[in-house]
């Protein structure tokens, strides 16, 4: 079963549509990495399927309920969220703040001591919410999403602002949520390492359109090797493989071509030799992750 | 009921009760220099210039005391981007009505605290015994109608707009346009939202410049001016409200 699942979701904001035509699934159960470059469309899509923005146009349907106004509190009750930049009263301390959201959430008091444990606040809880630092206040952003133990966590670029052992610390305590609440989590993020070391289903946007959707396994077949090869004359060595049923394509003065065996690769080398045309580098290449996400994305030229 | 509680929790260490304290105590000055002025004979009015004065005082200091509390609550918001989180888990709709009801228990406080106060002061000053509780309470209510009429139009410029510069300059604007007005028609005057104050006067004052002497005559309660009050009242309620549940965040 699908926790999420939008149909067609549009957001247009003045002539430019930010999201477009967006068929996301969720399945239940998983981390479900949303990645995209920064402006992609990842906080406006999270932000109307939590009904803090009205979709354009399409259908959002939570734990098997359409979305809609009158509703939209009542499933809202088994989400967490974190959005963007945590939200917090500065002037009120760690507790005071969950105390609030446990209220309004209509949680249990006890909640409030467990989550704060959670993202290991316990002894900062006494402190105003100001004097914390950026990560201390996006673990207490994480503690109000935990509140009541929900069962979907929307979290919104979760990492952002924090140091490495931050970013390591919010990972790991990411990574324990589905095991041991049973909870569906989805994480957004603009770098694909972060969403590679947590997720097991990955949504790629780009440019408010969704380009890839699987697992992350499927995401990694894509990470197919290749040969690629220099001659002294590409484009006579790309015709004369062409002739001989090799489909290459080159770039960056290389030809490209899929991975060849030992013994193809002789044979190769020969024939390129037979008609004078000299090998001068031959190399077997494994594009990476991070190329195929900027393929995706636009980032640099190439397809999948 | 929780989500009013949530706003006097939140509210906390926001001075809000010093607000309040700032106002009585400056209103306690102005009639104390008011009162000192006064002969002895003229002590005999004194309950009418009592409410006379709190007509121009409310006038002048009310509008930027709303601003400030609306600000108060409105702004905490805004700063810790807390909207994002409160519309999951209660509608705008209610977080509004809840910032209303919390603003409307806050002004009651005040103007009561302040009819309190200067009530005592007065009648330790020498005013009449014969203290007129039925005009001192209607003068309370239609205080509190206008004020509270004010803060539905503060509060719907806090929440709309994060800078809170907006607001208060819209209670300043208030300040000096509801003390103008004052000098102005009826007519001009129900027009102008913050001039509601002398719309509703109790009393009137009347100068002889031939005798050079001042007196004062009730007036009878302005009760379609409270019915124009109200659809004031509701008019900006509309629109704030609807304003604010359509925003995005």
């Amino acid at each position: 079963m699908n926790v999420i699942e939008t149909h067609g979701l549009c957001k247009r904001y003045g002539d430019k549509l930010r999201v477009d035509h967006l068929n996301l699934s969720v399945p239940e159960g998983t981390i479900y990495g949303f990645l995209g470059p920064n402006g992609a469309g990842k906080s406006t899509t999270l932000k109307m399927i939590l009904g803090l923005a009205r979709p354009t146009a399409g259908e959002i349907t939570v734990f098997g309920q359409t979305v809609n106004r009158q509703n939209r509190i009542a499933i809202l009750r088994q989400v967490g969220s974190l959005i963007e930049s945590p939200s917090y009263y500065g002037h009120l301390t760690g507790e005071e703040n969950l105390r609030i959201v446990q209220t309004l959430r209509g949680v249990s008091p006890k909640d409030v001591r467990r989550v704060l444990q959670i993202v290991r606040l316990d002894g900062q809880r006494e402190k105003k919410v100001a004097h914390y630092s950026l990560g201390m206040k996006q673990r207490l952003g994480l503690a109000a999403a935990l509140l009541g133990f929900p069962e979907l966590l929307i979290l919104d670029e979760p990492t952002n602002g924090l140091d490495p052992a931050g970013i390591q610390e919010m990972r790991e305590l990411i990574l324990t949520l589905p095991q041991q609440f049973g909870m569906t989590v989805v994480v957004s993020s603009h770098l694909l390492s972060e969403i590679d070391q947590i997720a097991g289903t990955v949504g790629i946007i780009r440019e408010g359109q969704l380009v890839f959707q699987d697992s992350l396994s499927a995401l990694h077949a894509h990470s197919r090797p290749s040969l690629a090869l220099r001659t002294t004359d590409n484009a006579a060595a790309a015709e004369l493989l062409s002739r001989s049923g090799l489909s290459c394509r080159q770039e960056a003065g290389y030809l490209t071509l899929p991975l060849l065996s030992d013994a193809s690769a002789a044979q190769l080398s020969q024939l390129l030799a037979a008609h004078q045309l000299g090998l001068l580098r031959l190399e077997e290449r494994q594009r990476s992750l991070e190329d195929i996400f900027l393929a995706l994305t636009g980032g640099k030229e190439g397809s999948l | 009921m929780r989500l009013i509680g949530m706003e006097f929790f939140k509210c906390r260490r926001r001075q809000v009760p010093l607000i309040c304290l700032a106002l009585i105590a400056a209103q306690l000055l102005w009639m104390g220099v008011s009162i000192s002025r006064m002969e002895l004979e003229e002590m005999s009015d004194g309950w009418m210039l009592l409410l006379h004065s709190l007509t121009v005082i409310d006038a002048v200091m009310l509008p930027l005391t709303v601003a400030a509390i609306a600000s108060r609550s409105c702004e905490l918001e805004h700063r810790g981007h807390t909207l994002k989180l409160l519309e999951t888990v209660r509608t705008p709709g209610a977080l509004f009505d809840a910032k209303l009801a919390w603003g409307a228990v806050w002004i009651a406080l005040l103007l009561l605290g302040r009819e309190i106060v200067l009530t005592v002061y007065c009648l330790c000053t020498g005013f009449p015994l014969s203290v007129p509780w039925g005009r001192l309470a209607l003068h309370l209510f239609f205080s509190f109608a206008v004020s509270l009429t004010i803060y539905v139009l503060q509060e719907s410029l806090s929440l709309l707009f994060a800078n809170q510069a907006v607001a208060l300059v819209a209670g300043i604007f208030g300040s000096f346009v509801g003390l103008f007005t004052l000098f102005f028609s009826p007519a001009v005057q129900r027009l102008v939202l913050w001039s509601y104050y002398g719309v509703l006067a109790l009393t009137v004052q009347d100068w002889n410049a031939a005798t050079r002497v001042t007196h004062f005559y009730w007036l009878e309660p302005n009760w379609p001016g409270l019915g124009l009050l109200a659809v004031w009242f509701l008019l900006l309620l509309a629109v704030g409200r609807s304003l604010f549940v359509r925003k995005e965040v």
